[in-house]
């Protein structure tokens, strides 16, 4: 694993080019750039949802329909706002959520709430950014955090019954668990705010 | 506003990793809303999935995984948006706005449940099973003393209460659970409305509350 400093320059700044394809798509309904971004957004999806239990067919269709989304939606992405792989994800997470939600058997809704809804009513700190420049700066973060907290963190994102999983699976109490994500988080906006 | 009482990381680490309830989810959106300090903390712990996400590795997707997605935007662009669903909130005091995360549900009239207390479920279409409601009390009245079986996120609209914790006012969140025993009292000079929600029960100290539990399905 490379560890980046988060003051070191960015080298290449894909997290820039994915907002260049989304705002592309946004603005002329560009088939190139959504071409792109299916070509690495989708596979990456797939695995999530299959990481998260749903069946390799399932995860194929819902992969689609993430990038389904991307495309109808993509005006409301605003680059000042959020990275893409931020927004993107937030779809897919949102998709995962109701495929488990359906094999409840409850129906779903594709109009969850969330960011890309709620009004930004605080320019103050809508300024400091989420954009990409900022992303660029969590992922140097996200590496310099200690392995096991790393390895709680990504659990956390991909498992289906995180931290009890978690625990049994690590061999290690649940409140070890709780209090390994509590870490990874205090430590990511410690590194952040530097 | 002056926001005191904000979710904390666990909370916004299961919102955004997707694993909290719809009704919790609900609740914790409402004060998203109103929060452009936790509305930071939740879009950097979004980031954080996206991150992720970016750094899997490719699963294999299908041969004619593209062409089909076209056909699927396609056809979409030509079919009708579907009508957007809202059902009119019960009425508000002056000063008091519905959370726009309520936007997509309905709610019920107040329904009178003790003196000076009324109550207003809320219906979450993409869950009816979600135990959301509004609670509507006057000043100087209290709910009775109990602790909880789950998680109980409680959101602050308007008016203030003091659970023996903490004073909690408008555009506060609590999350209270197995180990909080606690009875909120409204305080004096105006009431107090709430968004609430509760996975598992909860457990009322007394007879008489237990049936007032009972009434409201809590
Ligand atoms: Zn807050
Ligand atoms: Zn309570």
């Amino acid at each position: 694993m490379t560890v980046v400093s988060p003051d070191s320059p960015p080298s290449p700044r894909l997290d820039d080019l994915w907002a260049q394809a989304m705002v592309a798509v946004a603005q002329r309904q560009d088939r190139d750039a959504f071409a792109q971004l299916f070509s690495h957004f989708a596979p990456r999806i797939k695995h999530y949802l299959m990481q998260s239990g749903s069946p390799a067919i399932q995860a194929e269709e819902l992969a689609q329909e993430a990038l389904v989304t991307v495309w109808r939606k993509a005006a409301l992405f605003d680059p000042a706002r959020a990275a893409a792989t931020t927004w993107i994800f937030a779809i897919a997470r949102n998709l995962r959520v109701d495929a488990l939600r359906r094999r409840q058997g409850v129906q779903s809704s594709e109009d969850a709430v969330d960011f890309d809804l709620l009004p930004s009513d605080d320019p103050a700190v809508e300024d400091q950014l989420h954009d990409a420049r900022q992303n660029e700066r969590l992922r140097g973060a996200l590496r310099l955090l200690p392995p096991e907290q790393q390895q709680v963190l990504h659990l956390s994102y991909f498992e289906d019954a995180p931290h009890a999983r978690i625990a049994a699976q690590l061999r290690i109490p649940l409140g070890t668990v709780k209090s390994r994500v509590r870490l990874a988080v205090a430590q990511l906006r410690r590194l952040m705010e530097h | 506003m002056d926001i005191r009482h904000h979710p904390d990381d666990d909370l916004l680490l299961a919102r955004s990793s997707g694993h909290l309830p719809v009704g919790m989810r609900l609740v914790l959106a409402s004060h998203l809303e109103l929060c452009p300090l936790c509305r930071e903390r939740a879009r950097a712990l979004d980031a954080v999935g996206g991150l992720l996400l970016d750094e899997l590795e490719a699963a294999p997707m299908a041969d004619d995984a593209l062409a089909r997605t076209w056909a699927r935007i396609d056809a979409h662009e030509s079919a009708e948006p579907a009508p957007v669903r809202v059902s009119a909130p019960p009425p508000l005091p002056p000063g008091a706005r519905w959370p726009r995360a309520l936007a997509h549900c309905s709610a019920t009239p107040w329904r009178w449940i003790g003196p000076g207390m009324r109550w207003s479920r809320v219906s979450v279409p993409e869950d009816p099973a979600a135990n959301v409601f509004l609670l509507r009390i006057a000043a100087g009245k209290y709910l009775p003393q109990h602790t909880h079986q789950g998680q109980e996120f409680t959101q602050v609209l308007h008016g203030c209460f003091h659970d023996g914790r903490a004073l909690f006012g408008p555009g506060d969140f609590d999350a209270a659970d197995a180990e909080i025993n606690h009875q909120p009292v409204v305080q004096d000079g105006s009431e107090c409305i709430c968004l609430a929600s509760l996975d598992g029960r909860l457990r009322f100290d007394g007879a008489i509350a237990r049936f007032f539990g009972a009434l409201v399905g809590m």
